[in-house]
């Protein structure tokens, strides 16, 4: 597979802040694949997002794009290249046809491409009947599914999505999770931040787990379930659950029968991962 | 390309809020020929002129810095501060060097329709000037020179509080200073020359000349060329420079 997005020991510092908002974060995402970062608040996620839309430069390191260096004037790869950021970042006064005309023109596409995109993608998300009001005037989930259409609308090779999904209700959350699936089926590649762990077990085929701005671990959500032990027991101790993870259900049973109170065993999840790194850095401290 | 659509997005900020915008680039303007031209002025005489001929040139040219500045600097520190909106310019492939010309004349433009506003509101006055398309050039090159100032003040300015101090040191001791009320060779010798070195002194006093049936001075003309072209390279290098934008 070629590389398409190279992080090289990149480490970002905020101005006035001691320690770094990322440190030394080396990853590698394939031509085609969907790749998570998964992290806890503060983690280092958008950091990274604003890396790669270079909002931000880096202290050291180097972010490469299919080869070339990625810089604020890297205009090849700019073009290629498409953003969803977590706040809505939309002119509060221009209407979503007028916010689609902006972005045409900002990525330098026809007009009548403009246009004729600008319809498919507005009918399809459920806005074209309110492409003449004010994005002001829009609802959160509006707002969103706008960002997701401009996003779209210059057909990039590279999508990063910076928690995509906020605000929206669960059925426009799994129309979105079934339009960025076809998307990377064509092959488009995507890096996604969220902070819903179902979105990224069901979406990503590798995740990068992220705190205090280090990567832990990159794999497949399979592998990370794999590693932790495929099978959880959950017992509750009047207080509080306890969830121990073993390799197969047989263990599981094995243990679950020494136990005295309430328990439950089902399948590992990756919010089980997610919550099992955190919880070892917390004893850790 | 980037200029062109930066002038679009002014286009449609100005399509939005022309009403208001309107009227408020007329206010200022209008309470000064009242107060300066109709209440002092008619006590007194500029070279032989009524002080309304004197007084109107300055007005435009302090209403074109005022107007152009503004135009840009709020709107693009919005979009950079609150909207976030300017993050989609960052990513996007378009030359930034081309989008900040673009926003400066697209400044310029809104500084020529309040000059324009002015001097229409100047005809009640009985005002008696020359109109020339180098009047307008002035006015437009003004407007420039001051667009540029708005995206530099837009990009170092790291809340909105900041532009308005912005303003306040830089846009009004020029409004007051810069041949717009009075001339300079009223003013000592030292703050003459300083005052001399700033763009608005040439736009007001180019456009003063010119309404007298005078020509156009090629210095100053090149004084606000030089200006534009100057904080629209510091603007660039900032934005391709900062670390953090």
């Amino acid at each position: 597979m070629k590389r398409m997005i190279e992080i090289k020991n990149v480490t970002k510092i905020y101005p006035g802040q001691k320690e770094p908002a990322l440190k030394n974060i080396s990853l590698t995402i394939e031509s085609g694949e969907f790749f998570g970062l998964l992290g806890p608040n503060g983690a280092g996620k958008t950091t990274m997002i604003k890396l790669l839309a270079t909002l931000l430069i880096p202290n050291e390191g180097e972010i490469i794009v299919d080869g070339e260096v990625l810089r604020r004037a890297s205009r090849d790869v700019k073009r290629r290249l498409s953003m969803i950021t977590q706040e809505y970042s939309l002119r509060a006064n221009m209407t979503p046809e007028q916010i689609m005309e902006l972005q045409g023109r900002l990525y330098h596409l026809p007009h009548d491409k403009i246009k004729a995109r600008s319809d498919e993608l507005l009918t399809f998300c459920g806005l074209h009947e309110h492409r003449k009001k004010v994005c002001r005037q829009l609802s959160g989930g509006m707002k969103r599914k706008l960002m997701l259409c401009r996003g779209l609308l210059t057909e990039p090779d590279i999508l990063i999505l910076d928690e995509p999904t906020v605000g929206l209700d669960p059925f426009a959350r799994r129309q979105m999770w079934d339009l960025l699936k076809q998307l990377n089926d064509r092959g488009m590649t995507i890096l996604l931040t969220t902070h819903y762990i179902d979105e990224a077990q069901y979406l990503c085929r590798r995740i990068a787990l992220i705190d205090k701005g280090r990567t832990d671990r990159v794999d497949s959500p399979a592998e990370l379930i794999k590693e932790l032990g495929s099978v959880a027991v959950d017992e509750f101790d009047g207080s509080h659950t306890k969830s121990s993870f073993f390799k197969d259900r047989e263990e599981a049973l094995k243990y679950a029968a020494s136990l005295e109170g309430e328990f439950m065993i089902r399948s590992t999840t990756l919010e089980d991962v997610f919550l099992a790194l955190i919880g070892r850095k917390l004893e850790a401290k | 390309m980037g200029i062109v659509t930066a002038i679009w997005e002014k286009w449609v900020e100005f399509k939005y809020e022309w009403k208001k915008i309107t009227a408020a680039a007329m206010v200022s303007p209008l309470l000064y020929m009242i107060a300066l031209g109709w209440g002092l002025g008619s006590m007194a005489s500029m070279g032989g002129r009524p002080y309304i001929d004197f007084l109107v040139p300055g007005v435009i040219a302090m209403s074109t810095m005022n107007n152009s500045f503004s135009a840009v600097s709020t709107s693009l520190n919005i979009q950079r501060i609150f909207e976030h909106s300017f993050e989609q310019i960052i990513i996007s492939p378009t030359s930034l060097g081309q989008y900040v010309v673009g926003q400066s004349v697209g400044g310029a433009l809104r500084g020529v329709y309040s000059g324009i506003l002015v001097l229409l509101i100047s005809i009640p006055f009985g005002v008696g000037l020359k109109l020339t398309p180098m009047f307008f050039l002035i006015m437009f090159l003004n407007g420039l020179a001051f667009g540029a100032l708005g995206v530099l003040a837009a990009i170092i300015g790291n809340n909105h509080t900041d532009v308005s101090r912005f303003a306040t040191f830089i846009i009004t001791p020029m409004t007051f200073l810069c041949n717009t009320f009075f001339p300079l060779d009223k003013v000592p010798g030292a703050i003459q020359i300083l005052i001399k070195l700033l763009p608005l002194t040439h736009a007001s006093s180019q456009l003063r000349g010119i309404s007298y049936g005078g020509p156009a001075s090629l210095f100053s003309i090149a004084v606000l060329i030089a200006y534009s072209a100057a904080f629209m390279l510091i603007s660039v290098f900032l934005i391709n420079k900062r670390k953090n934008l």
